[in-house]
């Protein structure tokens, strides 16, 4: 035989060894193994124990899941004489700025209204109209923010919010007008506190004479549309006042600003946001809560709820009838829609990708946020704490494309409004699932009387859409709207729940969610090693396939040789 | 990082720190408020619904300048009208490049042409003189603010920028050269480009790269078989 032929022997020979045993068809495997009997034990590939745990060697480690709170904004204040409530969350908004909203950014001092980080005309209060001892002519300033936007130069999203450790989508709000710098400082690529995802929560009372004024500081058109507000069409002026561009108004361009003008005579849980191309507007954030208040004698509200959640400054009517209320606006992101401002810079092109581009019908949902955050940092800030026996009104908002199956552990709620308007005592349904359509408002009374229907008890009872896709971060759970019911004898002085199932560690850890850890702490569960006899007869079986394609070439020259 | 360092004068300006947000103690009414801060300079800060003026300095010397070398005036526009001279912005100033003597004291009057707030804030001056590094006018819409400092007596670039929410990213970015300056930042209109570049379409793009290889491999047969 030929020196070729010895060669394509032997690489013959060598590929058919090599060939994976798996990739033969399982008839010929079944005869092999009746021939040869069982295959010889080699040990199997090791795991990649991934730990989040801070190590000596500089590895990457999870972060603290509850920052330490050096301001001490969490505890109850009293500023600008109004009575701020003990935010007992881990995470808890500015007090400075609660007072500064409450009582009007043209009424505080300087000092609160610096630290409050916004300007004097960003909520401005005016005359007691109807002379019952609380300010009736309001005027809010709102501005257009950008977050984890993209940068010329920058490496990583500018203006940072991130939603769950390393999940950072761009996202556009509405923001109280504020002076000074974006972020926490210059060395700091995170967004101020007061910059963030929800769009505030708006408060005012019923009867008000309010004023909205959008003053778009963004590179693309947009307006406010007060959805299940009571407002006029068209302004005092004349002019369109339902913030709709095809029927109202011409969006409000970069650079410009417009006043909207309403007199809400209903109270009841409302809903603003951008009508410009709103398919792809409201779902990059421009929504929020808007809640107008039954009216009372010396009812000063908090006119903005920055990210929604703990009310800590709530109307007279609330603490009428409730113990606590909170905010609870849910909204799910499509990463393919919110990451396009960081791919591009060039406002031609990034409206060319948003608009025409996006097809909004092939959507998909990808992260769920309640208060504008996911699972883990959903419990740094929006749990619903409670002692037992109270009684806590809970505004929910649902600004998602996707409907949410809100189930609430250990306890029963009562639906006592929808949409804002309220359900005849009657017709109220207790139940244990309730069903929010997207921009539907709901608003809970949940009961923490341990009886067996309301509540089963004290204890730290999950929150969250049962739908299972909202529970996860980019299908990666837990994640997602999950929070909790906390009962006070089970939260920490830090705000962190007592728990009694895994390490917290693990979901503070961003490579958790990018699906390098394994969901479980045992290390049995720990993701394989590559399989290194594996990959050793794949080469074999690659060289020898190389062997015979040379051969093959080289019979094909002389073919081609000889017929010269 | 926060920014691409690539010139000396992002790297001393990742130096300078602290905000806004972290007030010092302020007294007086809300026209007018003097900073107790530990240092001298007149910080006259000047805060109100028109904007704000922070870190004026009119008298005080940075290490290293005997005296004040030259009296700079800038009268600055900012708005959208600005950013119709480049493409790919939306926010833009009358000027994006001040330069100025070592030691000279720069008096900036900053319009803002729009409805929205803009700012022209200047990052990475001596802390011992500027708290937080920055001096820095802050217009509402439709107002004007005036402010003046004293550059120190080194040749350096220094960012001056609007810290609004993307309005850096879409136009509003300059440069103060002091003396020779430190080599320009990146993406500033009209001076220098940018690090990350959109994708813009190229009209007949198929059509011209086919016929480009195609030429390519045509020349390169007839030269060989020649």
């Amino acid at each position: 035989m030929s020196r070729r032929g010895w060669i394509g022997s032997i690489a013959l020979v060598s590929a058919l060894v090599c060939y994976p045993a798996d990739w033969y068809p399982n008839s010929w495997r079944i005869t092999i193994a009746h021939w040869l009997g069982p295959a010889g034990y080699r040990p199997l590939p090791p795991a990649v124990v991934i730990s989040p745990d801070a190590t000596a060697t500089g590895a990457e480690a999870a972060e603290p899941a509850c920052p330490p709170d050096p301001a001490a904004w969490r505890e109850a204040k009293e500023i600008e004489g109004v009575a701020i409530r003990r935010s007992p969350n881990c995470v808890a908004d500015d007090p400075f700025a609660v007072a500064a909203f409450v009582r009007g950014t043209n009424n505080v001092s300087l000092q609160t209204l610096l630290k409050s980080g916004l300007t004097p005309d960003a909520v401005v209060k005016g005359r007691d109209l109807d002379g019952d001892g609380d300010p009736d002519e309001i005027h809010i300033r709102l501005e257009v923010v950008e977050l984890n936007g993209g940068s010329p130069e920058a490496q990583l999203p500018v203006t940072q919010f991130a939603i769950a450790p390393g999940i950072t989508p761009g996202f556009w709000v509405f923001a109280p007008k504020t002076t000074g710098m974006a972020t926490e400082n210059f060395e700091s690529n995170n967004a101020r506190a007061i910059l963030r995802l929800p769009s505030p929560a708006i408060r005012v009372e019923q009867g008000d004479r309010v004023q909205i004024t959008l003053e778009n500081a963004h590179y693309l058109p947009h307006t406010i549309h007060f959805h299940g507000v009571d407002h006029p069409f068209l302004d005092a002026n004349g002019e369109g006042n339902d913030g709709v561009p095809i029927t109202s108004e011409n969006p409000v361009l970069p650079g410009r600003a417009r006043t909207y003008e309403m007199q809400p005579r209903q109270p009841g849980t409302m809903f603003y946001h951008c009508h410009v191309q709103p398919h792809v507007h409201v779902m990059m954030g421009l929504q929020g809560m808007f809640i107008v208040e039954e009216n009372r004698p010396d009812n000063w509200v908090q006119t903005l709820n920055i990210g929604a959640g703990h009310v800590r400054a709530p109307s007279v009517a609330s603490r009428e009838s409730f113990d606590r209320e909170y905010d609870l606006h849910y909204l799910d992101i499509d990463l393919e829609l919110n990451q396009l401002i960081q791919q591009h810079n060039d406002p031609r092109v990034i409206n060319e990708w948003l608009h025409q581009r996006y097809n909004v019908t092939q959507a998909t949902a990808d992260m769920f946020t309640l208060n504008g955050r996911s699972f883990p940092y959903t419990f740094r800030e929006s749990l619903i704490i409670t002692r037992p026996d109270e009684r806590i009104k809970l505004r929910i908002a649902n600004g998602g494309m996707n409907p949410v199956a809100l189930h609430t552990h250990g306890h029963k709620t009562t639906i006592t409004h929808y949409d804002g308007v309220e359900a005849q005592p009657a017709a109220r349904i207790t139940r244990d699932v309730v069903w929010i359509a997207t921009a539907q408002r709901l608003d809970l009374e949940l009961e923490t009387t341990n009886d067996g229907l309301h509540s089963y008890g004290s204890g730290v009872w999950l929150l969250h859409d049962h739908q299972g896709r909202g529970i996860t971060n980019d299908g990666i759970g837990p994640g997602g709207n999950v929070s909790a019911i906390v009962y006070e004898e089970y939260l920490g002085e830090d705000g962190w729940p007592k728990t009694f199932g895994m390490k917290w560690n693990r979901f503070f850890d961003e490579r958790y969610y990018r699906g390098a850890m394994s969901v479980f702490e045992d290390e049995r569960f720990a993701p394989v090693e590559s399989d290194g006899w594996r990959l050793l007869r794949l080469v074999g079986l690659f060289v020898a396939l190389g062997v015979i394609a040379g051969i093959a070439l080289s019979m094909l020259r002389q073919r081609l040789k000889t017929n010269r | 990082m926060k920014y691409l360092a690539d010139t000396a004068p992002i790297l001393t300006l990742l130096i300078c720190s602290s905000v806004l947000a972290a007030t010092p103690t302020v007294v007086g009414s809300p026209a007018t408020a003097t900073q107790s801060h530990q240092h001298h300079a007149d910080h006259q800060m000047q805060f109100d619904a028109s904007g704000m003026v922070m870190n004026s300095n009119s008298t005080e010397l940075p290490r290293g300048c005997t005296a004040i070398s030259r009296d700079y005036t800038f009268e600055i526009s900012a708005g959208t009208k600005f950013a119709a001279r480049y493409p790919g912005t939306t926010y833009a100033m009358s000027e994006h490049e001040y330069t100025v003597d070592p030691c000279s004291r720069v008096t900036v009057t900053f319009i803002n042409t729009d409805e929205v707030r803009h700012q022209w804030m200047v990052h990475g001056l001596p802390r011992y003189l500027y708290p937080q590094g920055m001096f820095h006018l802050e217009a509402a819409g439709g107002a004007t603010q005036t402010g003046t400092f004293i550059v120190p007596s080194d040749d350096r670039t220094y960012l001056v920028h609007c810290d609004i929410t993307q309005h850096m990213e879409k136009g509003m970015k300059g440069q103060l050269v002091v003396g020779s300056g430190s080599g320009d930042l990146w993406a500033v209109p009209g001076i220098s480009g940018a690090f990350n570049n959109d994708d813009y379409p190229v009209t007949y793009g198929f059509l011209v790269l086919a016929l480009a290889v195609t030429g390519g491999m045509l020349s390169t047969l007839w030269l060989l078989w020649r």
